[in-house]
């Protein structure tokens, strides 16, 4: 835990969920494992408030309980998972993948999903349906089985999940002794505990979504509250079962999407077809976490292929042998048997791309020389400078101003090989190396600081620009309410134009602003989410 | 008559001296005394030394020993006659530089063979600089270095640093010239490739080309000014790799193809990058140069970033 991933993790949380439970959690990112007592203490915040905000937070699964340390009577501790946290940068990406595979119901359910930490399926299909219908014209409304088919197309590919059934604190199993307490703070790993993750309830949902009116608004909490109690009155058959989302099977996806993506750009099209095809038979059987995809014949990724493509057998083939050829080494081959037996190499993949990522950087921050002999380094692993500048043939004024600036900014590292015990340095071999994994974490970090400081940057826009926000949401608010009791086309502009043309501008010039540090944000996320997957996958591989 | 005429003069020590020369002259890498023996069978062994010990001492002859025993060469005449006037030390150092050949030799370590101090050293290589005998070249390996070598000689590549160096100077700007030249061509070789609309493999097949194409391409394209070899041109291949644009193979070739060393032929082929520039470094942040001085309320903070407010007006 780093001090950009608390940085970040508080800024993603203030404006999700408020100062409060941002507090809180930021504290106990710092200081690990805490009592409720402790936090309510030393953040000096009323009890109930701390509560609330363990509340949202276990809502959302960004964090968890445990027995306490001093055995069973202990009281319980509750700790933050940064992981979860980070994820609420990537929810944009989540919700627009989930449109693109299953349209705008996918999107509405999965947002709601997250919004919610976790939800029954009933209530997501009743609140979707009823903000489609909102969305439709007149007359029109959407009806439950269409979104419950969306829903469990979601849960078929498994983008959707069950919660894993919470563990009782009181019933866990009462093994004594330091040694059992790490289990129940290791999660619940779902493949093996919960085999029911992917099964739907039996759900009877029939009508169609609610138009919620506008008049219908001034009547306000009463109806709302009086729209709860029915809505709990009328169960549908799957209380106690939560959905949620499927962080593992989503990042799964963006992986699949920048291998495909990078194929295209390095082959062609259709190379780039024929792994995405390869990609989608493997997608349910391969582990997460596995090294390269299930060996497949030549014969299924025929079959497999989309006849819209009319790649014949023998084309096929030749591909699969360019794939299995190229240097980047995507695509191997496992076997003869069945015209073939091909994997597609997950790790090899997450690394390469990784590699690419670390490449481009000091390329773009140091120029394309730098970037050279960066990559050298890369290939040749160990150099010393001489080596470097013949292999680059770059001077060796510039080849060793670049190397220097790159050491100095951890990008490089510099081994020294003493030929004597003394450390000479006229008896030292000076070697200049590139190790892409701490490099790695290194760019992480980076990343994780030019997030929060376009997060930073935003709020402070917002800020600055307050008391215009404001005064033309309330003169929207007037336009609308003025427009819904019919009045004069006259008296409309006469409310526009309490905005003047510089505010307009400046409106306008703002709104440019945030959606640019709005779109850097997702950009920067996918360098996160490509170092991320590399970092993980690697430690797995060990 | 004419053969007694010939033993006749034989029998002069001048005449001996000729022939011995002459002998020299048809084996330039010397003779044994069996040879001259061989050659004068009526010159008595006496004569004979009489006559080499003249020539040797008159410095036309050379004395070598190798496994078989003594050797006889005819010395250098152009260097016979250029060192004449000059004493032993000279004749010393100038067999030294001789020696290195055209890798030169630095001063401080003629110093070490010859056992001359420094200034006497000194004194005598301007002399032989001044008669045109050597020449002093500076090292590309360390600018400050002078080395010399016998005047006639092209100095190694070591010393010169080959084609990429003019007057100890690396010519980046021709490095970076003939670098965009190879990788041109290469792409515009993919690109046919890519167009002819061919079966996958043919297509990737005939975006390869071999070290010795690049080659003849830069030669005829004339924007170099010496001569290049292929070892040059797949230098210049190599930098093209690390820049990743382009990517290697080696296939085994029949000798005596074109391009073809070793029985390996070295292909070369233009690629298309795997990824554009990833997200961190289309951010002010992912560029910044202060990035790690950053903090907010900081000096330098993200609220009042001078390049995210260009970059946001942009």
């Amino acid at each position: 835990m780093t001090q950009q991933e608390v940085r970040l993790c508080g800024l993603l949380l203030q404006e999700h969920f408020g100062e409060v439970v941002e507090k809180v959690a930021v504290h106990l990112l710092r200081t690990g494992a805490q009592t409720l007592r402790g936090i309510a203490q030393e953040t000096s915040t009323p009890l109930d408030l701390v509560k609330k905000s363990l509340c949202v937070l276990a809502q959302h699964g960004m964090c968890e309980f445990r027995r306490g340390r001093r055995g069973p009577a202990g009281a319980v501790e509750y700790l933050a998972t940064s992981e979860r946290i980070l994820r609420i940068l990537r929810y944009p990406r989540y919700i627009y993948t989930a449109k693109t595979l299953y349209g705008d119901t996918g999107e509405l359910i999965v947002e709601e999903v997250l919004q919610r930490g976790h939800m029954t399926m009933s209530g997501s299909v009743k609140t979707v349906a009823d903000r489609l219908t909102h969305n439709m014209e007149e007359g029109r409304s959407m009806d439950y089985s269409e979104v419950v088919t969306a829903f469990s197309k979601l849960v078929e590919t498994h983008f959707i999940q069950r919660c894993p059934p919470v563990a009782d604190v009181g019933a866990a199993p009462p093994a004594a002794g330091p040694g059992a307490q790490a289990a129940p703070a290791a999660p619940p790993s779902p493949a093996d505990s919960h085999p029911e993750r992917y099964t739907l309830p039996h759900v009877k949902l029939t009508g169609r979504g609610k138009r919620r009116h506008p008049s219908e608004e001034s009547e306000g909490e009463q109806r709302g509250a009086k729209r709860a109690k029915m809505d709990t009155s009328e169960s549908s058959g799957d209380t106690g079962i939560y959905w949620q989302v499927n962080f593992d099977r989503f990042h799964q996806h963006f992986r699949d999407q920048a291998i495909v993506s990078a194929v295209a750009s390095k082959l062609d099209q259709t190379s780039s077809e024929i792994v995405r095809t390869m990609l989608r038979m493997s997608e349910v059987t391969t582990t997460p976490t596995a090294a390269c995809t299930q060996p497949l014949s030549a014969n299924e990724i025929f079959r497999a292929l989309p006849p819209s493509y009319s790649i014949t057998r023998p084309v096929l083939e030749q591909y699969l042998s360019l794939l299995v050829d190229d240097p980047m080494e995507f695509v191997g081959k496992s076997g003869e048997s069945g015209g073939g037996m091909y994997v597609v190499n997950l790790h090899k993949a997450l690394a390469t791309l990784s590699r690419a990522t670390l490449e481009s950087v000091v390329q773009e921050r140091f120029g394309s020389r730098s970037a050279r002999i960066f990559r050298l380094l890369l290939r040749k692993r160990h150099l010393e400078q001489k080596q470097v500048e013949d292999f680059a043939m770059i001077p060796a004024k510039e080849a060793k101003d670049m190397l220097y600036t790159l050491l100095s900014e951890n990008l490089v590292q510099l081994q020294e090989i003493p030929k004597t015990p003394d450390h000479a340095p006229s008896r030292t071999f000076y070697l200049y190396t590139v190790n892409p994994l701490p490099t790695a974490r290194l760019l992480l970090q980076h990343c994780y600081k030019a997030v929060g400081n376009l997060m930073e940057r935003r709020q402070y826009e917002t800020k600055e620009n307050k008391r215009l926000l404001e005064k033309s949401q309330r003169i929207e608010a007037i336009l609308a309410s003025l427009q819904a009791s019919g009045a004069e086309p006259s008296q409309l502009t006469e409310v526009e134009e309490m905005i003047t043309a510089p505010e307009r501008q400046q409106l306008q010039a703002l709104r440019h602003h945030v959606n640019k540090l709005d779109s850097s944000e997702n950009q920067v996320d996918e360098t996160i989410f490509l170092l991320e997957s590399y970092i993980n996958s690697t430690q797995t591989s060990r | 008559m004419a053969e007694v005429k010939v033993k006749q003069e034989l029998t002069d020590p001048v005449e001996i001296e000729n022939r011995i020369k002459d002998l020299c002259q048809q084996f330039p890498h010397g003779i044994t005394d069996q040879v001259i023996q061989n050659d004068m069978p009526h010159v008595e062994a006496q004569q004979r030394a009489m006559a080499i010990n003249r020539l040797l001492s008159v410095g036309q002859l050379d004395l070598l020993r190798n496994s078989t025993g003594l050797l006889y060469r005819l010395k250098d005449t152009q260097s016979a006659s250029k060192m004449k006037g000059s004493d032993n030390q000279e004749k010393l150092v100038y067999q030294i530089i001789e020696d290195a050949g055209n890798k030169g030799i630095w001063s401080r370590d003629i110093r070490y063979k010859s056992n001359l101090p420094l200034t006497e050293i000194n004194k005598i290589l301007k002399n032989l600089e001044s008669k045109k005998l050597i020449k002093a070249v500076k090292s590309v390996a360390a600018s400050k270095k002078k080395v010399y070598m016998l005047y006639n000689l092209q100095p190694d590549r070591s010393v010169t640093g080959g084609a990429w160096y003019s007057d100890q100077d690396f010519e980046s700007e021709f490095v970076e010239v003939l670098n965009q030249q190879c990788f041109k061509f290469l792409q515009g070789k993919a690109e046919v490739a890519r167009d002819s609309k061919q079966s996958p493999m043919v297509q990737r097949n005939s975006s390869f080309a071999t070290s010795h194409e690049v080659w003849k391409y830069i030669c005829e394209l004339g924007i170099s000014k010496v001569e290049l070899s292929m070892d040059d041109i797949e230098t210049i291949l190599n930098t093209l790799i690390y820049d990743g644009k382009v990517e290697m193979s080696v296939i085994a070739a029949k000798e005596g193809t074109a391009g073809c060393v070793d029985g390996q032929m070295k292909l070369y082929r233009g690629v298309n990058p795997i990824i554009q520039s990833t997200g961190l470094v289309k951010t002010p942040c992912g560029l910044c140069p202060v990035f790690d001085d950053c903090h907010e309320g900081g000096e330098i903070s993200p609220s009042t970033c001078i390049y995210m407010t260009e970059w946001l007006d942009f």
